[in-house]
């Protein structure tokens, strides 16, 4: 059963074809990674799936259901919970408030006037579950505006999670990280993926990384879908060589 | 939150609460008189209305004069043409301006920013023109008259806010209270929540599933129903309606009275307008040129004071 | 009839081509700056005294050439001293900022001025009418119009033609790119505030002499200038220019048919193109509103 189908997706802005017909298809349970030289529309196409803009052709199919033109908060709802390359989120709350936003719209309680005692402990539970897993647990009460750059990486990624999402995708999870914090992410995103099944998409630079992480990895060039394929067949992969060292050369 | 920051938000509370219990003792010594605390209250219960769209969801009405002329009007006309009842009035006053608040805010929540400004200023005018040209309805020009506040009957007893200035002031302090119980609770709710988020990072926001333009018109909505309520009890307080109470200069001295109060505490607004309504009345009585001067206290609030009176007293504490 | 559907056409036209001379200065600043000028009507008002001023001394002609620059300099001196300071923040800002400049320009212009209405002088061959069968066409709104025309014009052309034009449309589009590749915002923004204030002075001398010189004058022409822009859509200046004549006119026949709506048609002409069209007529696609 594929949880994520896209197929044929193209994006134009004006003239600018940004993605030409990329169809991807991802599983239950496996981490996808998205590799591609800088430009190469990767988060065109996760703008695509998480629904920040409709793509010009092609459809979005999640869990059976054509999401295609669907707005970006109904697919949460349905369990598509995103992170984004360039850090988004509420500077001026603390970690937890910025988590808590994330549990109580997945409870369903964001019309709420107020909660029952036994729904506030219920989702404090589930607040504090999800911080200690993003190992934040102990520093819920700062800011997040005043945390680390890999600390707010990881409130981000927390705040997905608070979603209990059955989709994670992830734009470059260890963006302007140092070795320790790109090393914490990678241990967080494997636990995630191995112990708690959950199944991810991501978008990363750093080869260590995919390479370590990925089930499957999909290549991106110039807005069309070069290869795809396991880590061993796209290391070997002549057309992924020449792109990449095409673009370094 | 800390046990140091939450005494010190109880003692805060409890000093904002006694001053206003109290004002009609130490307002007259220091020269003001009680009427000045009761428009202190109505102007302060709308720019507290403004802040919960502005400081608390990060979005700029500059038109919600409109919906305090309308909740103005709506009383007013109550009074004259429906029944004798003070507290009918408000409730109409409430409805007419959250009701057109609810109907416009629909037009207007997909903009944003400067557009989202120049649209409600551009709308809350709408009702100022109607105000001045319906006038077989609304008086037009001149304003409407020819009604004032009832004593409140309690069939026992009743209480006369007409005549008596310290029973209208307890009167508007407690239906201040009741509307400022009412945000202070939607503040604290999941909703509440939501709008902060709203106002922190709006896509991170729909991201999380929030659907931010419904949202966003909940929020404008209610806000309407409170500036609607303030709007009543300012109709009560003069026995008077009139146009210039919709114009957008209205809505600008609202925004001003958040903004120098400070837009992200739920009392800087109070003590914005309580600081704009006392000078302005200290001004227009010793020059005509009192406009200047409120100009330039718009210029000096921007320049020198963003966060606000308590912004800059909470920076003060903290450092 | 038909004259008097005429005469009201022609003077919506008219009043349309004043909207859209206002609107444009308004739109220019806002684009660029991302600031709500509020004492545009202002700064209007302040052209038409200065030319008021100037006339018994240089005449009507003298007038018309030196107020608008003379305007533009004052604009350009409040820009640098409290409207810079202010691009980095907010819009908020410098949205009260300017509404505080309108109150002190009103009140300025009522010490120095008098509240009572000041009329201006016009050269008498403006002031007759072309003809007794178009009485309502005097040379003067045609002399109006033809400003109006020759100055969007020029606009036009110096937005598309020099340096500074081309420059200020990019930083319109993509203001952080202009500054990369080494223009010096600051000064365009400056410049670019300051031809919007040389329009609202220029604004302010043709009113004069059509309208006479009123202290309360500029806030009562912002609004339709407000409404130009939005009709037309944000971030077009050709939108401006539609919705400036489009709002003239539409007052202009409803007040043939219903008088007392004539204001209240430029709202509703509003809100059905924003039902229909929430970007307004000509308004940016890509730009995130």
């Amino acid at each position: 059963m594929m949880l994520l189908e896209v197929v044929a997706a193209t994006k134009h802005f004006g003239r600018l074809a940004a993605v030409r017909d990329v169809s991807l298809a991802v599983p239950q349970g496996e981490l996808r990674a998205v590799i591609g030289p800088n430009g190469a529309g990767k988060t065109t196409f996760f703008n695509l799936i998480s629904g920040l803009f409709p793509p010009t052709a092609g459809r979005v199919v999640f869990d059976g259901r054509d999401v295609t033109g669907m707005p970006a908060h109904a697919r949460v709802k349905l369990g598509m919970a995103r992170t984004f390359q360039i850090t988004e989120i509420f500077p001026e709350l603390s970690v937890r408030e910025n988590v808590r936003v994330g549990a109580e719209v997945a409870a369903g309680f964001r019309l709420r006037p107020w909660i029952s005692r036994a729904e506030g402990a219920e989702l404090q539970r589930r607040i504090e579950e999800t911080l200690s897993l993003a190992g934040l647990a102990n520093k819920a009460d700062r800011l997040v505006g005043e945390l680390a750059h890999g600390d707010q990486r990881a409130a981000e990624i927390a705040m997905a999670l608070a979603l209990r999402p059955r989709l994670l995708l992830l734009d470059e999870p260890t963006a302007g990280m140092g070795d320790q914090e790109t090393y914490e992410i990678t241990q967080l995103i494997r636990g995630l993926h191995r112990d708690g099944k959950l199944t991810i998409v991501l978008i990363e630079h750093d080869m260590r990384v995919v390479f370590h992480l990925a089930d499957r990895i999909t290549v991106l060039d110039q807005g069309k879908l070069l290869a795809e394929g396991t880590p061993q067949e796209i290391a070997v992969n002549d057309a992924v060589q020449a792109a990449y060292l095409g673009k370094a050369a | 939150m800390t046990g140091g920051e939450g005494a010190r938000k109880l003692i805060a509370l409890g000093a904002i609460w006694a001053a206003l219990l109290l004002a009609p003792y130490w307002m007259p010594p220091l020269g003001g008189y009680t009427a000045l605390g009761t428009r202190v209250l109505v102007l302060g219960l709308a720019a507290m209305s403004v802040n919960f769209l502005l400081g608390f969801t990060g979005v700029l009405s500059f038109g919600h004069a409109a919906y305090f002329g309308l909740g103005a009007y709506g009383a007013g006309l109550a009074l004259k043409f429906l029944a004798p009842s003070t507290p009918l009035s408000l409730i109409c006053g409430m409805l007419v301006g959250g009701i057109a608040g609810a109907i416009l805010g629909a037009l207007i929540v997909r903009r944003r920013g400067v557009y989202f400004a120049m649209v409600t200023i551009a709308f809350g005018q709408v009702f100022y023109y109607i105000a001045f040209q319906w006038s077989s309805v609304t008086g037009g020009d001149d304003g409407l008259r020819g009604f004032s506040r009832r004593p409140l009957d309690f069939g026992a007893f009743s209480v006369d806010i007409l005549s008596n200035a310290e029973s209208f002031y307890y009167f508007v302090l407690f239906c201040f209270a009741l509307a400022a119980a009412a945000m202070g609770f939607v503040l604290r709710s999941p909703f509440g929540r939501t709008m902060i988020a709203i106002r922190e990072n709006e896509r991170r926001a729909r991201f999380l599933g929030i659907p931010v333009e419904r949202h966003i018109w909940i929020a404008f909505t209610l806000s309407c129903f409170f500036i609607g309520f303030a709007g009543a009890l300012y109709a009560l307080l003069n026995n008077f309606a009139d146009p210039k109470g919709l114009h957008y200069s209205q809505s600008g001295d609202f925004v001003i009275m958040a903004v120098m109060g400070g837009m992200r505490s739920f009392w800087g607004p109070l003590l914005g307008a309580a600081v704009f309504v006392i000078l302005q009345d200290y001004l227009s009585s010793i020059t005509v040129n009192w406009m200047s001067f409120i100009g330039l206290l718009f210029v000096f609030v921007v320049l020198f004071f963003p966060r606000g009176l308590l912004g800059a007293i909470r920076r003060k504490v903290q450092a | 009839m038909t004259q008097l559907l005429l005469f009201n056409v022609t003077n919506g036209l008219i009043i349309g081509a004043f909207y859209v001379l206002m609107a444009l200065g308004l739109s220019l600043i806002l684009n660029l700056s991302n600031v709500i000028n509020f004492a545009h009507g202002g700064f209007l008002v302040v052209g038409g005294y200065i030319a008021y001023t100037i006339t018994p001394y240089l005449g009507f002609w003298g007038a018309l050439l030196v107020a608008p620059p003379l305007t533009a300099v004052l604009g350009l001196a409040i820009e640098r001293a409290l409207i810079r300071p202010l691009y980095g923040r907010d819009p908020l800002y410098s949205l009260l900022l300017t509404f505080g400049l309108a109150f002190i320009f009103e009140d300025m212009t009522r010490f120095i001025w008098g509240a009572q209405g000041l009329p201006v002088t016009i050269p008498a061959f403006l002031a007759q009418p072309l003809s007794s069968e178009f009485f309502f066409i005097t040379g003067y709104r045609l002399f109006m119009v033809g400003m109006v025309i020759v100055s969007v014009t020029l606009l036009f052309v110096l937005l598309r033609y020099t340096r500074l034009g081309i420059r200020i449309r990019a930083g319109t589009l993509d203001l952080e790119t202009v500054s990369a590749l080494g223009v010096n915002v600051r000064m365009l923004r400056s410049l670019n505030f300051a031809v919007g204030i040389f329009l609202a002075g220029l604004s302010g001398v043709l009113a004069a002499g059509q309208l006479g010189l009123e202290p309360t004058m500029g806030a009562g022409l912002l609004m339709p200038s407000f409404i130009a822009i939005i009709v037309g859509g944000v971030g077009s200046l050709t939108g401006t220019l539609l919705g400036g004549l489009l709002i003239g006119v539409a007052s202009g026949v409803t007040a043939v048919y219903f008088p007392s709506a004539s204001e209240a048609v430029m709202y509703v002409l509003m809100a059905v193109v924003l039902l229909i069209r929430p970007r307004g007529l000509l308004g940016e696609e890509g730009m995130l509103t």
